[in-house]
């Protein structure tokens, strides 16, 4: 699905297809006509407006300087949204579990808290490790490249003692 | 960066990462809908969070304005939805108030 990057700004709406998919799934088996979805298209982008601009003025008076899920909230009761707090809210759960995922997989290190010179100190013992079991490998590596030939070479000497009876037959 | 502002998803941001970024059974692409939103020059900044909400809340209102439209057409014994039906609806509910003279 293409974005259009010609659509001007103040005409950004849904995305025509994602909403045929909703209407569809809340009412499967009836026609809608165009000029209905269309209408219902320009309604989401005057209700995203309308939500983002009440949970704006909540945010100015709190004093704060960005807009937050409680704002977002708050602005669905005043507005005459309410009975969709409940639903919006589950949302958060999931979006809170994949943030913390993210979080976790990029900033474990920057958020421990430990100096330094401990940290080198870890990365010493780590690469120190690493170079053990490096050796280690190496070694079975090693191991097993000399098991492979000597197999191979037994393989071979039985090959040659039968060709050797072959000629003899 | 964590639960900051308006993430960043470098680039191409709003084509290919749309489909990503939409998760947990979103059906509206969190690029757009937080661009619609950037749309106002005076808005603060609004974290992720903010920006599933407002999605969700339009899915949920999407739900409810269809399904209300749906009653007038079955009230007029019509089989198709016709804008009709979405513009009566848009009139009967209160809280759709907004909507009147804000389209066209």
């Amino acid at each position: 699905m293409s974005v259009p990057a010609d659509q001007p700004d103040d005409e950004l709406t849904i995305p025509r297809a994602a909403m045929n998919k909703m209407i569809k799934e809340i009412l499967p088996n009836v026609r809608v006509a165009n000029e209905a979805r269309e209408l219902i298209l320009n309604c989401c982008t005057e209700f995203i407006h309308l939500l983002s601009s009440e949970a704006n003025e909540i945010c100015n008076q709190q004093q704060k300087k960005t807009i937050n899920a409680e704002h977002i909230l708050k602005s669905l009761d005043t507005l005459g949204f309410g009975d969709y707090r409940a639903e919006a809210e589950a949302v958060l759960k999931d979006c809170k579990a994949m943030a913390a995922k993210k979080r976790r997989k990029s900033t474990r290190l920057e958020n421990l808290g430990i100096p330094e010179e401990e940290l080198l100190r870890q990365q010493q013992e780590l690469f120190a490790k690493a170079r053990q079991e490096q050796m280690l490998m190496q070694q079975q590596e090693w191991q097993m490249v000399q098991a492979q030939a000597a197999a191979a070479q037994q393989q071979q000497q039985e090959q040659q003692t039968i060709d050797d009876d072959e000629d003899y037959s | 960066m964590a639960g900051g502002e308006w993430s960043h998803n470098g680039v191409g941001e709003d084509g290919a990462v749309e489909e990503e970024e939409r998760g947990s059974g979103l059906r509206l692409p969190l690029a757009r809908v937080k661009r619609i939103m950037k749309c106002d020059p005076d808005l603060n900044l609004a974290s992720q969070d903010a920006v599933y909400l407002v999605a969700r809340a339009t899915e949920l209102f999407v739900e409810s304005l269809v399904q209300e439209s749906y009653q007038y057409t079955v009230h007029s014994r019509k089989k198709t939805v016709s804008r009709r039906d979405v513009d009566n609806s848009i009139e009967a509910i209160e809280a759709l108030a907004f909507l009147e003279g804000a389209l066209e």
